[in-house]
């Protein structure tokens, strides 16, 4: 179907200023045209909902960890078969899989496009392990997919930030993109991973030196995010701060920001980094610092975050994070997995579960929500479980009536365990319900123009068709859980709410360039440490051809 | 016979950075030279290597009931044969594909609803389920290499079947975080039974098969500070007691596959225990030396695929894993029809003394020379050698395969035609 007219639709596409005008989407060779012909094939949209496709800018989905998860989780998959979905008969076959918090790649596609998700990117891809994550993305039908490349506990540009080589740094990270295909720059825990790997443990304040270095999460922040500023990338860098899931951590990520003061940087996963130290007067405990964290976030146009909501039920906690997830092991008890990755950075793998009726479980549920509420600009504010650690990307409908329907959140409000939830703002009763358009804007639009993706999250004449069409029901839930239709790049994936077609996805990538006289110090450098042939470490002969900057 | 490679006729060419499934140390360092359609020289190649590499020569058939046959004709035998088979077929995974062959295998199984095998061995399946059961501490071998000042070699000598493992992942310096000189890491032999250290370690425990699990125990104990008693073990486990904690970063190695002792199921498990346990005091990695062949890119794929690392049975219509019902093993059903993808020489005992009776149907290198009567052969080229694509190490990285010589036919394609062929065949059913 090269050419359609979705008819009657009631559109919201809010970076073209549309929120929530009836009129016709027209499409032809996978974009988005002002006009077809007469005759052409149309699409019933009357009384429903039009957005572009869901863009989701923080995910793991394809990656050499998520592979090792999954090794992990055996119960989870055994609980979970997914018989493959009645494809219309096509060159690729349908496949079967299994589910949970961490999918199958062939079930992950389909349950992404089978919620209006068109566009993912996997958020923690050792830059040594790319050519598996290519790998998995070819298994990954419908959506298109790139990832960020972990930097920022990396040897190699731990030693020019420690000799302030700071050219030499940016170089280097656009050598790393180019030879992974990846998109972006991924900073997890800035040093901290070294200091786990190195017997020093960790690093737990923004100018704490790694070992007798001049090393410092704050030097490492400045180089990188410069590097990305550069470069010109389209997304800056995408930040997990230092401290994850510890009380008390609000101050490191008010320093990681005020550090990075004036330069374009993105907080990932910011419910994990908002906990004060206890309630006033008490000390040791946990607290909501979430008002805090966002004023912050408000006043300041340069920061972007992405919430990463906890959603009570299963969970797989997996992260380069390497000393976090040992803390969260200590503590939990439960199975563990961890992989120190050479020269690079680290692994953390722990299935995990919230629960409403425990007080961490429900402080963190609160946070993430008042980080919602609170949020001034939804432009800057996307809507992420960083799944799968606060919960799986299968709940973000759940998460959407959460935001839209106050009696829905109130109700669970009333359920979860209330210990640490004073002072939080959710408890002295946020009124705010988000409107369809602010749906559209943290769902879509605002991720892909923070990725700077100029022809997603919208649906202005030459972006790519990436359409959902959604049943208009009072129920948020249930009516993100099941557009009616899904259409990527012009082809109808989801016909009257079954997946019908699953096409190849694109892959996502940069190559941003490069002096060539890093490559010559570079190649010393794995000569000398690593042991995979320099000459081996690029990932050659990608499908796609990398995205133009600028 | 393949066509002459790169180096034609006469002048000997080299390719360079070649990456040897020989064993799962995956070494990427060989140059191969090649003249005349063979390869002479595999440059910096352990004599396992050598011998993996050969001269590049395999078979180019094609059999139908062991008779020269089109390839049309096999591939519609085989068909015939698989598709009479529907949800009883075994589609088994043997080594020396890419890890693209191995998921179209895989697709492949999926669409006629068969159980899945693959070559993993007894007791390399005993340590994936334990680390399915406790997680595990592990590192890649680069981290070894440049951390590790104690490494630990439990009842394994690497230069025995992995001869380049000591060399290139645990040897002499430069190494980032360890001091130059001649002797930057403290080696330990631990034997068990006939299951033999290094010789040339600092530290040498022998334990009886018997004593093992007991030794473990007390290692573990002893990180937090108490002591078992019971059985009387060597002193040396003592003195490796303390050294474990004093060291910065432990790596402890053993072997993932067969050896000449017969091995307690509980050892992998024992051994993720105390590793784990290490990362309290200090730091720790658990090696598993495992055998070559790509044995772990089936693993990846058949993992991101199906959720499972091997034994995944798709008769019910979705993957279902079935580690204790293994292919060939008397637990396992019996299936009408089996489909081998991948070299056959590498499939276990008891299941290759079940082809006899059941109607096969091969695909991979070598399967012309299958000790089975195969209904179809076909004989694909070697991944690695004649076949680009992703291989993988035994730590799991992924490393690139390149293709020094041409080949016969690629599985893959192989694979992908018989597939469009069953379901041809199924929607003329329908």
């Amino acid at each position: 179907m090269s050419r359609l007219r979705i008819v009657g639709g009631t559109v919201h596409d809010p970076a073209n200023g549309v929120d929530g005008e009836v009129r016709d989407v027209c499409i032809d060779a996978g974009r988005i045209v002002a006009e077809v012909p007469s005759g052409t094939p149309t699409l019933d949209a009357r009384g429903m909902i039009v957005m572009p496709g869901g863009v989701d800018i923080h995910s793991h989905v394809a990656s050499s960890a998520c592979n090792h998860a999954r090794r992990l989780l055996v119960e989870e998959h055994s609980a979970n078969p997914v018989a493959a979905p009645a494809l219309e008969a096509g060159i690729a076959p349908a496949r079967s899989g299994t589910g949970g918090t961490l999918p199958t790649t062939f079930t992950t596609g389909y349950r992404y496009a089978g919620l209006g998700y068109t566009t993912v990117f996997d958020a923690a891809v050792a830059p040594i392990t790319a050519r598996h994550t290519h790998a998995e993305f070819d298994d990954t039908p419908i959506v298109d997919g790139g990832f960020y490349i972990l930097l920022g506990n990396d040897e190699y540009l731990l030693r020019q930030v420690d000799a302030g080589e700071r050219d030499r740094a940016r170089d280097y990270a656009a050598w790393m993109l180019e030879a992974t295909g990846g998109y972006a720059i991924k900073i997890v825990n800035p040093g901290g991973v070294q200091a786990w790997k190195s017997g020093q443990r960790n690093l737990t304040a923004i100018d704490e030196t790694l070992g007798s270095s001049r090393v410092t999460p704050r030097a490492i922040l400045e180089t990188l995010a410069d590097a990305a500023n550069t470069l010109r990338l389209p997304h800056p860098v995408h930040i997990h701060c230092n401290n994850l899931g510890q009380p008390g951590n609000v101050s490191t990520t008010l320093a990681t920001m005020d550090a990075l003061a004036g330069r374009r940087a993105h907080f990932t996963h910011l419910q994990f980094h908002c906990y004060g130290s206890g309630a006033e007067g008490k000390t040791g405990g946990w607290s909501s610092a979430a008002k805090q964290v966002i004023e912050r976030v408000n006043g300041d146009p340069h920061v972007s975050v992405d919430v990463g909501q906890v959603m009570f039920g299963p969970a797989t906690t997996l992260s380069a994070d390497g000393p976090a997830q040992y803390l969260l092991q200590a503590s939990s008890g439960r199975k563990w997995t961890n992989i120190d990755v050479e020269l690079e950075t680290g692994c953390g793998i722990i299935p995990y579960r919230y629960e409403e009726r425990a007080a961490v479980s429900a402080l963190q549920w609160a946070v993430g929500l008042e980080l919602f509420l609170l949020a001034a600009d939804p432009w800057r504010v996307v809507l992420s479980t960083d799944s799968p650690n606060g919960g799986s990307f299968e709940a973000y409908p759940a998460l959407i009536q959460l935001l839209m329907d106050r009696a829905a959140r109130d109700e669970q409000l009333k359920r979860v365990n209330q210990r640490l939830l004073a002072g939080s703002a959710l408890t002295d009763g946020l009124s705010r319900e988000y409107t369809l358009n602010e749906i559209a804007i943290i769902t879509r639009a605002g991720p892909a123009r923070l990725l700077g993706l100029r022809h997603k999250g919208h649906l202005g004449v030459g972006a790519e068709a990436d359409v959902t069409v959604y049943t208009r029901e009072d129920d948020r839930a249930r009516m993100f859980s099941l557009p009616r239709y899904v259409i990527k790049g012009g082809v109808l994936v989801v016909e009257e709410g079954q997946l019908r077609r699953a096409p190849a996805g694109r892959r996502l990538r940069l190559a941003p360039g490069h002096d060539e006289t890093v490559v010559t110090d570079l190649r010393r450098f794995y000569d000398a440490y690593g042991t995979v042939a320099f000459d081996n470490f690029p990932v050659r002969g990608l499908r796609d051809a990398p995205l133009e900057l600028g | 016979m393949p066509a002459p490679g790169r180096g034609g006729a006469s002048r000997p060419s080299q390719v360079g950075h070649v990456t040897c499934l020989g064993c799962g140390c995956a070494c990427d360092d060989i140059a191969l030279t090649i003249a005349a359609g063979r390869i002479t020289a595999a440059e910096r190649a352990c004599p396992l290597g050598v011998a993996w590499f050969g001269d590049g020569r395999v078979p180019d058939q094609v059999q139908v009931d062991g008779k020269p046959a089109e390839l049309e004709r096999a591939l519609d035998r085989a068909a015939a044969v698989l598709g009479e088979a529907r949800g009883s077929a075994l589609v088994m995974l043997g080594a020396e594909l890419t890890v693209s062959a191995y998921g179209t295998a895989l697709a492949l199984a999926d669409a006629l609803g068969a159980a899945t095998d693959s070559v993993v061995s007894e007791p390399a399946a005993a340590g994936i389920l334990a680390g399915q059961r406790r997680g595990r501490a592990t590192a890649t071998l680069g981290e070894i290499r440049n951390r590790a000042d104690l490494v630990v070699y439990w009842a394994v000598d690497p230069d025995q079947r992995y001869p380049r493992y000591r060399s290139r992942y645990a040897g002499a310096p430069p190494a980032l975080h360890l001091a130059d000189g001649a002797h930057p890491r403290t080696v330990v032999s631990v034997s068990v039974g006939s299951d033999a250290g290094p010789a040339d370690a600092d530290l040498k425990v022998a334990l009886t098969p018997a004593q093992e699990l007991a030794a473990l125990a007390e290692l573990r104990a002893g990180l937090l500070g108490r002591h078992l008693g019971g059985e009387a073990l060597p002193s040396g486990v003592a003195e490796l007691a303390g050294r474990l904690t004093q060291a910065k970063y432990v790596a402890i190695v053993h072997d993932g596959e067969p050896s000449a002792e017969r091995r307690t199921p509980e050892r992998a498990e024992a051994l993720i225990a105390l590793t784990q346990a290490l990362n309290t005091p200090t730091r720790a990695a658990l090696s598993t030396l495992r055998a070559g062949g790509n044995r772990n890119g089936a693993e990846a794929v058949s993992t991101w695929q199906t959720g499972f690392p091997f034994a995944v049975d798709f008769s019910r219509g979705a993957p279902r894993y079935q580690p204790h019902r293994r292919a060939g093993t008397p637990e396992a059903s019996a299936p009408s029809a089996v489909l081998v993808v991948g070299a056959v020489e590498s499939l276990p005992d008891p299941l290759r003394s079940s082809l006899q009776r059941v109607p096969a149907v091969v695909i991979g290198p070598r399967a012309s020379a299958a000790p089975f009567p195969a209904k179809v052969a076909i004989d694909t080229g070697v991944a690695g050698i004649h076949e680009a694509g992703i291989g993988y190490r035994m730590d799991d990285l992924p490393l690139p395969l390149q293709a020094p010589l041409p080949g016969p036919r690629s599985a893959e394609a192989v694979v992908r035609d018989l597939m469009g062929r069953l379901a041809s065949a199924s929607r003329a059913a329908r």
